[in-house]
């Protein structure tokens, strides 16, 4: 059954401002597919949409069959939709785990515990500070807790908004390996990012948005190999990565 | 009169302070604006109290002797409970007809200050047309000070005062801390946003905090309405040493509020030893001028 | 009808000492976005500043100092602003309800210093004996009643002049472009925080003015004037009138003013002579509502179609 797609979707944060014009997008199941598109292209506003966070104009949303537009992130969020944001994505006041038994609260009570393990056995870099307060985490610590935290509740679908964002490149690597990792054991993954070439190399596939709609459909090597794409629609700095 | 019995008297006045401050720092942490109609959870909790009291007394033909050692009768503790429950409602009722209606529009937080104040006005006459403004008792029994150590004074109720309080501020501290609820307060406080993206239902944690503010206003204000009286301004005339102790314990901080309460209490009544009752109600004021100067984000807050 | 026309002139001359002060806090909030819950405050500074110059002297009161009316006027204008000043500096710079907290404060302060300060404010007892314009009319109320009435249309018509060349000038569009994109003002090189003050200042200087208006047609003070009730019914007058349009503002006052007395006099009429203060509290309830009613079913004021200025601030300015 298909984890997530949008039909004709139109949304944006003013009722007669629409950022995303009517987007058709379905998402396969394990699929990964990196949404790349020029700056204010709208990508991260369609991911914002997606896990409810802007009003969806028209159109529908829908998670394995069924439709769920207009509903809450928290409730998106029990049915198996979990975002991850791109800044301010963890609770700084509060400890490692306590960031994840926030997010455990959704899963029945014998649940809980068993699934923040297991998350802190796959962060091991977060398992041994685990009383420490979040807000001291670096930059990629930050993500890994805010992917742990998602992930915890064992998704349908995994959206994340521009993970990279302001890490440094050893960090990325990391986020991105981590991405694949989970991609590889059966969750889909839907990834916003700027950093395109990072994005091609992780992604199965990748949509291009221009201006609020989809414009390019295609395997990410196909698109990690079209010079034209590249320098029309990613920026030239990135083309030229994509290129190389 | 001597130092120790004035920190005492400044302690009774604080706790009642900061449990009001409670209240009034987990709302204007978690719904992000000041609510100055806060004082009136208090007034209308005390009356409350007042009305369910007499009811239960005509009910069971106003037989009841006072528990020894204080002076009220069962009947108090009570209503006391049932008028908190009450006053919950009312604050989930305001929340629904007036607050939840701008929160849905996306009205900026001064509008939602605003309308707070005209419920404040609305709210508070209210009880003027109800209950007229003539002060009311709960009882009429006198009590006499007991002499405790280092030369101080205190009447039983008041000790039950002070300790009543402390296990309130306990219980909502553990609450905050150590429970599912508590921590999905914190985390609508720190990052409404997120705390959706977490699974957390916000509309769930808003009705909670009204009800755990509304019940502990209720308490504060039913105890003062015991150790002084009972009159339709008594919350208003609350409310600037609430803010103060609620900007002085950092927005959002329990323990905060209730140490922000108790230097505003002991403030005041060093103030009316020192320099005169009648300056009592500029101390709130002094405090709050002297925090947002040395610092804004209060004692326990965390910078803006 | 003589009595009738000199009551209509007492009547709206009041209502322009407060549309006035409605003026004032149009500034504030009206183009500036600035919260004020202490307006009573502000006009108790400039009333009992004024008063302080201008009236006779009493045993056990410093003031009285006899100068002329216009300079106490001047004097309220000026201790209104530097009240408002030392308030916008201390928390326009924090989170936006600070503003209303503070100011909230002042007026309670204000208050109290008016009923404890006896040598400077005469205390429970107020002044009395404040010098009003046009004295020497006094004997002829109708004379008495028009004159008073032609100074504060003028006065009014005077100040509404400067405030909308003001809102015109560069300075009120820099106000302006704050209100509506603080990132972007900010770029130009304008400091929003010094521009804030400056307006809070103002607005704050225009209550004292009023404050000081009022206490010279009425010729008496105290410290019950000057309630929190005062702040609600400005506010009211605001609201009513449409915030950011200094003509709404002025049409609010009177229309207000208008309704206040009205039903203050019905309340007189139809309470029974014991019940009076019940019905002057449910009077309160209702005005209450009202208000909280205006807020959220006609947010830009009732009196919208007369809008010239700008949209009331929009939830995006301010949203936390």
């Amino acid at each position: 059954m298909t984890p997530l797609a949008t039909a004709a979707l139109v949304a944006g944060y003013e009722r007669d401002l629409p950022i995303i014009k009517g987007i058709d997008f379905t998402l396969a199941p394990g699929g990964f597919v990196a949404v790349l598109g020029p700056n204010g292209a709208g990508k991260s506003t369609f991911v914002k949409a997606i896990a409810g966070l802007v009003p969806v104009h028209s159109g529908a949303l829908s998670l394995r069959g069924a439709n769920v537009t207009g509903l809450a992130p928290h409730e998106l969020l029990r049915r198996g939709l979990a975002f991850v944001p791109q800044t301010e994505n963890i609770f700084a006041t509060m400890t490692i785990r306590e960031n994840l038994q926030l997010a455990a609260a959704v899963l029945p009570r014998p649940a809980r515990a068993g699934r923040i393990g297991a998350m802190l056995e796959m962060f091991p870099d977060l398992a041994h500070r685990s009383g420490a307060l979040a807000g001291g985490l670096s930059g990629g610590q930050r993500q890994m807790l805010a992917i742990a935290r998602a992930l915890l509740v064992k998704p349908q679908v995994l959206i994340l908004d521009e993970p990279s964002a302001g890490l440094s490149p050893k960090a990325v690597g990391q986020v991105f390996e981590t991405l694949v990792r989970i991609n590889a054991a059966g969750t889909p993954i839907l990834l916003v990012e700027q950093n395109v070439r990072a994005a091609l190399k992780v992604a199965a596939r990748a949509v291009i948005l221009v201006d609020g709609r989809l414009r390019h459909d295609a395997p990410a090597a196909e698109l990690a190999g079209d010079p034209e794409i590249g320098a029309l629609f990613l920026g030239a700095g990135h083309g030229e990565g994509a290129r190389a | 009169m001597m130092i120790p019995q004035i920190l005492l008297e400044g302690a009774l006045t604080g706790a009642l302070i900061g449990l009001g401050a409670i209240g009034l720092t987990l709302t204007y942490s978690i719904l992000r604006f000041a609510n100055f109609a806060h004082g009136e959870l208090l007034t209308w909790g005390a009356y409350l109290s007042l009305s369910v009291a007499g009811l239960i007394g005509a009910a069971t033909g106003a037989s009841l002797p006072p528990i020894d050692p204080f002076s009220f009768t069962w009947a108090l503790p009570v209503a006391g409970l049932i008028a908190m429950l009450l006053t919950a409602a009312l604050a989930l009722a305001v929340d629904a007809a007036l607050f939840g209606r701008l929160r849905g529009r996306g009205a900026s937080t001064i509008i939602v200050v605003m309308a707070s104040f005209g419920a404040s006005m609305a709210l508070r006459s209210g009880l003027e047309f109800l209950y007229t403004s003539k002060p009311a008792y709960y009882t009429t029994e006198l009590q006499i000070a007991m002499r405790l150590p280092a030369g101080m004074r205190a009447t039983p109720d008041q000790l039950l005062m002070l300790g009543l309080t402390a296990l309130v501020v306990l219980a909502v501290h553990l609450m905050l801390t150590r429970t599912g609820i508590g921590r999905a307060m914190r985390a609508v406080s720190e990052n409404p946003a997120l705390a959706g993206l977490t699974g957390i239902d916000t509309r769930k944690v808003i009705r909670v905090v009204w009800i755990l503010g509304g019940a502990l206003a209720c308490a504060a204000g039913t105890m003062s309405g015991l150790l002084v009286q009972i009159r339709p301004y008594m919350g208003f005339d609350l409310l600037l040493p609430l803010f103060a102790a609620a900007i002085l314990g950092g927005i959002g901080s329990v323990p905060g509020a209730m140490l922000g309460g108790l230097i505003v209490g002991i403030c005041e009544a060093f103030a009316v030893h020192l320099i005169g009752a009648e300056w009592r109600a500029a101390v709130g004021f002094v405090l709050i001028i002297l925090v947002l100067l040395a610092r804004p984000s209060g004692l326990f807050g965390r910078a803006a | 009808m003589l009595e009738l026309v000199s009551y209509g002139a007492f009547f709206l001359t009041v209502a322009l000492t407060y549309a006035v002060i409605v003026l004032g806090l149009n500034v504030q909030w009206g183009q500036t976005g600035l919260f004020n819950v202490g307006v009573a405050g502000f006009v108790a500074v400039g009333a009992y500043v004024s008063a302080f110059l201008t009236a006779a002297p009493a045993t056990g009161w410093l003031g009285g100092y006899g100068l002329p009316i216009w300079a106490g006027w001047g004097a309220g204008f000026l201790a209104g602003g530097l009240v408002a000043a030392g308030v916008g500096r201390l928390t326009i710079r924090l989170r936006a309800d600070y503003l209303a907290i503070t100011t909230f404060g002042v007026s309670v302060t204000v208050q109290l210093a008016a009923l404890n300060l006896q040598p400077l404010t005469g205390g429970p007892f107020g002044v009395s004996q404040i010098p009003r314009p046009f004295a020497a009319l006094a004997g002829e109320a109708l004379a008495f009643g028009l004159a008073n009435l032609g100074l504060l249309a003028a006065s009014v018509l005077v100040l509404y002049l400067v405030l909308e060349h003001l809102a015109r000038s560069p300075w009120g569009r820099v106000l302006r472009a704050i209100r509506e994109d603080e990132t972007a003002a900010e770029a130009l090189g304008k400091s929003p925080r010094r521009f804030r003050i400056e307006a809070f200042a103002l607005g704050g200087a225009i209550m004292g003015l009023g404050g000081a208006m009022q206490a010279h047609f009425i010729g008496f003070i105290a410290p019950e004037n000057y309630l929190p009730m005062v702040t609600f019914q400005v506010w009211a007058m605001l609201i009513v009138g449409g915030s950011g349009n200094n003509r709404g503002a002025i049409l609010g006052a009177v229309l207000v003013w208008a309704i206040w007395a009205a039903s203050s006099v019905l309340v007189e009429a139809l309470a029974p002579a014991g019940e009076q203060a019940r019905a002057a509290a449910l009077q309160t309830v209702i005005i209450g509502v009202a208000l909280c009613a205006i807020l959220l079913l006609r947010p830009q004021g009732i009196l919208r179609e007369m809008r010239r200025l700008r949209p009331a601030p929009s939830s995006k300015t301010d949203a936390p």
